[in-house]
């Protein structure tokens, strides 16, 4: 029996580089006389969407035919596929899908990036596709598979992902080709100096995981991170959150990456780790498995505002130990509440704002991303655009309270705003966002602080009262802390959310008025839907729901 | 264009017995010119572009041979321009992409079948048709049958595509009729190699020109009374003279076989498919012979009755695989043989489905199906559809584990002009309501996917004002209709714009002006940069400069008032103009020009140019966009009023925070959307612009060093690191 066609399909995005890639493989088959055959259909695809290249290789070389021709075929067939080479994780899935990896045949080769679809970015909290789902399934489709964060050795090696692929299609010693023929095919072509290094790059790595087992760098790939497919971690999933790993995403680490929110020099230790001030260090291991998190919680409260308002937050914090213990909810709902009251208490203003910007490690931070020289200047532009909440709130609640009124029935609220772009590394920028941050210290005077303060403070008071119900109604109470955030816009639709929730959920649950563990729901899936879509229709639709379930005993 | 064609155009030169290796739509060009072409000309577009852009690059190679190219501003003028083939022997070819393209040149290919040709015509055409394809899903097959012209729909190797191309114009010719050759996407573009032969000049052609006009000659008019007498010839004469001759040339295949009570009749397009799929079931060898009798119809129209009976005369069964819908040729083929009262089943759709196109999944449960149907002796189906069942079942359970996953449509670049218009009527639509939105044909219409999910219908190239005409009568709020500048000058200058000046109408129009077709590969067209060669844009023969077609005198000139050119970056602006139209008191076209050019012909222009600064150690600023990441709090508005590829998502470094983090990666070029938008929508204060100087000269310096030597003495920072 003759020998069959070795069929490659290559997945893609537009603009990396795919249809090169297909013609080196091409050129390097036919300088072994070999007969090959490609096809795409590049079309509008091209433009960075997904899409394929389909190649066959007869492994007999056409001396040793006689003249007669394989038929090679233009499409894959499921079933029909020796090798997917995929530049991006969820074009892998996207083979396995297709049906074309599978388990008698297929060596999926796939760089382990993500480079996330519109839909994955653009929810508005995490959309992200499961990678642990991705894995699973090359795992249980492919005969064998070779991942790489290609789109990482690409960068190290200053060349394009197309010819790290190749490197990685070379090691898997698959094709009747050998390294040399693929060489000369990029040799031919245009950048081949860059190309060559990308090719050796992804060679060497290919064979480094070939090699070992779990392979090295396997950490660095962003595989396995096991993030949860759902746009909202239910709260009751274990608390734990992983933390990110670097290279998920196509992106440099930059410095100021755990730096603490603004400069607080008093606190840092000589390795620059912040520190919690003496009298608040030994706190945060009186509340047990959340002791990590409260540390974050102080040292960020510290720096936001001062020690005195980490004791407040610590304080509040014993609050919901305290509750926690009586619901039995061992620990978690400490853990929950403590991150999210950490981040409630550091609200954005524009204080906060103004001390990011001018945060030394910041500056550091760009040019460093720009590959500044030392002697190349750099300049930081800022969007700033506040409005009139913005500017009342770091005034006095006796002035601001009036002009707000005033505002809203004018309805300026929405609409007068000042659009600023200012030159941080200038000396007058500088000095207008320093003059911003030396607000710091009124901060506990101004309007937006004490009106933070009741909404924390009534949120809390909900929280207790339900865990003395159910812990996991608390739980479910606190995560919904997390509609609010952002500016603008944003903070008013959430805040106007977690209004609504609260209002039609949380309190009729609280009331009885909705069946204990129908609220629990009722409230996971109010906060779910309140994430769904920027209009509010989800949730809309999700609170009439609610409302129109029959009660028991509601004739009464 | 998009790109170059140099190392292709090498190709096109080669001479008897080389071997020429490429893509099969730029062997068509090379056969065309084997094939001794006077005039080639069309309208780009995917899978079809190259041959045109290839061309356009072989300007001196194509001035040698004496062949005129005319790249013609719309499929009807390409069709057009066929008319030199009505009284004259030359032969021409044109190009385009189909179904959309043979819908735009109907009428001139109806006017130029009617007469016939003396000189052989060849319509090559893109059937944009299955995986990848951009149009309405529609066969191209009709158009031959209504008007007569012939479709070869050749086997996709490069051997039989060259051969179909040189014997087509020959078919051509000795049936007087035009001939389309319907290559598929994939065969558009797949790779092979043929032995190339000499190419040779056109018996006339610009080297040897015409003497002058024929002696007038009524019947070349398709005027009556003549086009009475024309539809006669088509079916008396010109027919069987084709059919003659593919039946005398063989552009038809036989591929015997033992199991001879059973065949299959197949597109020429589709053979390599079927005989894979036949391979795979242990029918088929991979050298092409099969155990099942097979007809490979090169020609798909017109079918040679002869051919058919004697094929299908003794057996029991044949099946049709015939791509899309009607079946014309299963339907012909039942006539046939009532006709010749054989008494072959005739099986086709039913076996195999009605519509979609017939992947390598499709034809193996079609095989399956047709042979558990008739069930030839000496094999077993049952096994073999147990065993399709297996290999295509394999699908579903893949995907069942994975889930739906996020689709990846095609989207704006980088840097794109066309995407802040989007944004901008995404933004002003929240203040003013919804409004009906035209969309149009072109890179624009990615402003109908997500995150924009702007337009409520798409009725072809340049059309969009066109099909607004009757929504805004019918409506309180003023319709939008969204064109491109490759459209305005396609279409929409006489069918939307003239159109509605010459009815009084009402409504704006958006025409993005980026320079260029670009969707199709960045060719020109009229209103493209005036410094261009007319080379460039396809004159040929005169040199010089080919003058620049201006939109807005353009517009003027018709009569349109109300006209505003805007920087499609200045989102504000953008945002403030179309209020502006939307609700202004008086009647009439509003028509906005989204002014910005095409940001992947920029970058390849600009990076070039900034290459060869540097390494003249020449001052170059490079912009690009940030997010602060502990300031941005992973909403994602920002997103969801951009779309661009460089700003996207990555973890949250803030261990207290789960959502993820905006980011821009190092694609940006810069082109200030995210700054505009943030303002514009007020968003959030995350974004930044940073600027970086290379090869500073004395005045960057000395600003920076004395800017960052009073903010250290303010206590700040050393921004630039230059103190």
């Amino acid at each position: 029996m003759s020998a069959r066609p070795i069929s490659i399909l290559i997945a893609a995005l537009g603009g990396e580089g795919g249809g090169v890639l297909t013609d080196w493989i091409i050129a390097a088959a036919a300088s072994c006389d070999l007969p090959v055959q490609s096809t795409s259909i590049p079309g509008v695809a091209q433009r960075t969407g997904a899409t394929t290249y389909y190649i066959e290789v007869y492994p007999t070389p056409w001396r040793e035919l006689h003249g007669k021709r394989p038929v090679l075929a233009l499409a894959p067939g499921i079933g029909d596929v020796d090798m997917v080479v995929a530049s991006e994780f969820l074009e892998a899935g996207r083979a396995v899908a297709g049906g074309f990896v599978t388990p008698d045949r297929t060596l999926l080769i796939a760089s382990t990036h993500r480079s996330h679809a519109i839909a994955e970015k653009m929810a508005m909290a995490d959309g992200r596709f499961d990678t642990g789902r991705l894995m699973g399934a090359v795992e249980k489709n492919a005969r064998s598979h070779l991942l790489l964060d290609m789109d990482a050795v690409a960068r190290s090696a200053r060349a394009m992902i197309n010819s790290v692929m190749l490197g990685a299609v070379a090691a898997s010693g698959r094709l009747p080709i050998p390294a040399a023929a693929f060489e000369a095919a990029i040799r031919a072509g245009k950048s081949s100096e860059a190309n060559l290094r990308g090719f050796r790059a992804g060679l060497e790595a290919a064979e480094r995981v070939a090699r070992s087992s779990p392979p090295p760098g396997w950490e660095g790939s962003g595989v396995g991170v096991g993030r949860s497919g759902a746009s909202v971690a239910h709260p009751l999933d274990p608390p734990t959150r992983p933390f990110p790993t670097r290279g998920e995403e196509v992106e440099k680490a930059t410095p100021q990456a755990a730096a603490p929110k603004a400069e607080n020099d008093r606190l840092r230790d000589a390795g620059g780790t912040p520190a919690l001030p003496g009298n608040l260090a030994n706190e945060p291991a009186r509340f047990g498995d959340a002791a990590d998190i409260v540390a974050e919680g102080v040292r960020r409260l510290v720096a936001y505002q001062d020690a005195a308002y980490a004791r407040l937050y610590l304080d509040r914090l014993a609050r919901i130990a305290e509750a926690d213990r009586r619901a039995g909810a061992r620990g978690r709902l400490t853990r929950e509440v403590a991150r999210h009251l950490a981040l409630r208490m550091s609200y954005e203003d524009v204080i906060r704002v103004a001390e990011a910007k001018i945060a030394p490690a910041r500056m550091a931070g760009i040019a460093a991303q720009m590959s500044a020289n030392p002697d190349e200047p750099v300049t930081i532009v800022e969007f700033l655009k506040p409005g009139i909440a913005e500017m009342c709130s770091i005034l006095p609640p006796f002035i601001a309270r009036p002009i707000i009124a005033t505002a809203e029935r004018r309805g300026w609220i929405d609409k007068l705003h000042w659009g600023m772009e200012i030159k941080t590394t200038s000396v007058s920028g500088y000095l207008r966002l320093l003059a911003l941050a030396r607000l710091r210290r009124f901060r506990p005077q101004s309007f937006r602080y004490q009106e933070e303060q009741r909404a924390i403070e009534a949120w809390l008071a909900l929280i207790i009262a339900a865990a003395d119900k159910s812990g996991a109604l608390a739980l479910e109470i606190a995560e919904c802390a997390r509609l609010i955030k952002g500016y603008g816009d944003t903070l008013k639709r959430g805040a106007a959310n977690y209004a609504a929730i609260e209002r039609d959920v949380i309190r009729p649950t609280l009331a009885g008025r909705i069946p204990l563990s129908r609220g629990v729901d009722a409230v996971a899936s109010a906060r779910v839907a309140a994430l769904a879509d920027p209009e509010g229709e989800a949730l809309a639709k999700c609170l009439a729901e609610i409302a129109a379930s029959p009660l028991p005993g509601a004739e009464r | 264009m998009e790109r170059s064609f140099k190392t292709e155009v090498d190709a096109l030169r080669l001479g008897d017995g080389e071997v020429f290796r490429g893509e099969g739509i730029l062997a068509v060009t090379k056969a065309l010119l084997q094939s001794g072409v006077s005039y080639v000309g069309g309208y780009q577009g995917a899978p079809v572009s190259h041959l045109l852009d290839v061309l356009v690059d072989a300007e001196d190679m194509m001035a040698e041979l004496g062949v005129h190219l005319e790249t013609c501003t719309n499929e009807a003028s390409a069709a057009a321009m066929l008319g030199a083939s009505i009284n004259y022997p030359l032969r021409g070819a044109v190009t385009w992409k189909s179904i959309v393209g043979t819908n735009v040149a109907a009428d001139a290919l109806s006017n130029l079948a009617s007469p016939g040709v003396i000189g052989g015509v060849m319509i090559i055409l893109g059937e944009d048709y299955g995986e990848g394809a951009s149009v309405i899903q529609e066969r191209s097959y009709a158009y031959a049958m209504k008007s007569s012209m012939w479709l070869l729909d050749p086997r996709p190797g490069l051997p039989t595509i060259v051969r179909c191309v040189e014997q087509g114009f020959e078919l051509s010719e000795a049936s007087h009729a035009p001939v389309m050759l319907e290559l598929r996407i994939r065969a558009c573009h797949v790779t092979g190699e043929f032995i190339a032969r000499d190419n040779r000049p056109g018996r006339y052609s610009t080297l040897n020109r015409l003497p002058g006009p024929p002696r007038f000659d009524y019947a070349r008019l398709s005027h009556p009374p003549v086009t009475f007498i024309h539809e006669r010839l088509k079916v008396e004469d010109r027919m069987p003279a084709a059919q003659a001759f593919i039946r005398q040339h063989k552009l038809n295949e036989i591929i015997a076989g033992d199991l001879d009570d059973i065949g299959i009749v197949v597109m020429g397009g589709l053979t390599n498919a079927v005989l894979r799929a036949l391979e795979r079931l242990g029918l088929a060898d991979i050298f092409g012979g099969s155990r099942v009798p097979v007809l490979v119809l090169n020609v798909v129209y017109p079918l040679v009755p002869e051919e058919l009976t004697s094929f299908c005369a003794g057996k029991r069964a044949v099946l049709v695989v015939e791509e899309g819908h009607p079946e014309y040729i299963e339907h012909a083929l039942n006539v046939e043989l009532r006709r010749a009262d054989l008494q072959a089943r005739v099986l086709g759709k039913g076996p195999l489905p009605k519509a979609g196109e017939y992947t390598a999944e499709v034809l193996l449960n079609g095989l399956a199906a047709f042979l558990a149907e008739i069930r030839p002796a000496g094999l077993d189906p049952e096994a073999m559809a147990a065993r399709v069942r297996e290999i295509v079942g394999h699908r579903s359970v893949a995907a069942a584990a994975l889930g739906e996953l996020p689709a990846r449509p095609p989207a704006f670049c980088t840097g794109c002009p066309e995407r802040p218009v989007f944004s901008a009527i995404k933004l002003v639509q929240r203040e003013i309501g919804p409004t009906h939105i035209s969309a149009d044909i072109g890179c624009h219409s990615f402003g109908t996917l997500p995150p924009f999910s702007l337009g409520n219908s798409i009725l072809g190239y340049g059309m969009s004002l066109a099909s607004a005409a009757a929504v805004g009568p019918n409506m309180d709020r003023r319709s939008i209709a969204v064109m491109g500048d490759g459209g305005f000058w396609h279409n929409g200058l006489i069918t939307g714009v003239a159109s509605t000046l010459f009815n009084q109408g009402d409504g704006v129009l958006i025409v993005m002006q980026n320079g260029y077709t670009s969707a199709t590969g960045q060719q020109y067209m009229p209103s493209s940069a005036p410094s261009l060669p007319s080379s460039a844009s396809g004159g040929g023969t005169g040199g010089g400069l080919a003058p620049r077609m201006d939109l807005e005198t353009t517009l003027r000139a018709m009569g349109v008032k109300w006209l505003r050119k805007v920087r499609t970056y200045s989102v504000a602006k953008m945002m403030a103009t179309l209020r502006q139209a939307m609700l202004a008191g008086e009647r009439g076209l509003k028509v906005i020009i989204a002014d910005g050019e095409c940001q992947l012909a920029r970058q390849r222009r600009l990076r070039a140019e900034e290459a060869e600064q540097l390494k003249r150690g020449k001052r170059v600023v490079r912009i690009r966009y940030g997010v602060d990441e502990d300031i941005c709090t992973g909403d994602h508005s920002c997103i969801r009023l951009s779309g661009c590829p460089s700003l996207t998502v990555k973890p949250n470094p803030d261990p207290l925070r789960t959502d993820p983090v905006t980011t821009v990666i190092d694609s940006c070029v810069g082109c200030g959307l995210c700054g505009e938008v943030a303002h514009a929508a007020v968003l959030c204060p995350s974004f930044y612009r940073a600027e970086l100087i290379r090869n500073p000269n004395w005045r960057d310096r000395a600003i920076a060093a004395l800017r960052s030597r009073v903010i250290a003495l303010l206590g700040g920072y050393a921004p630039n690191r230059t103190a």
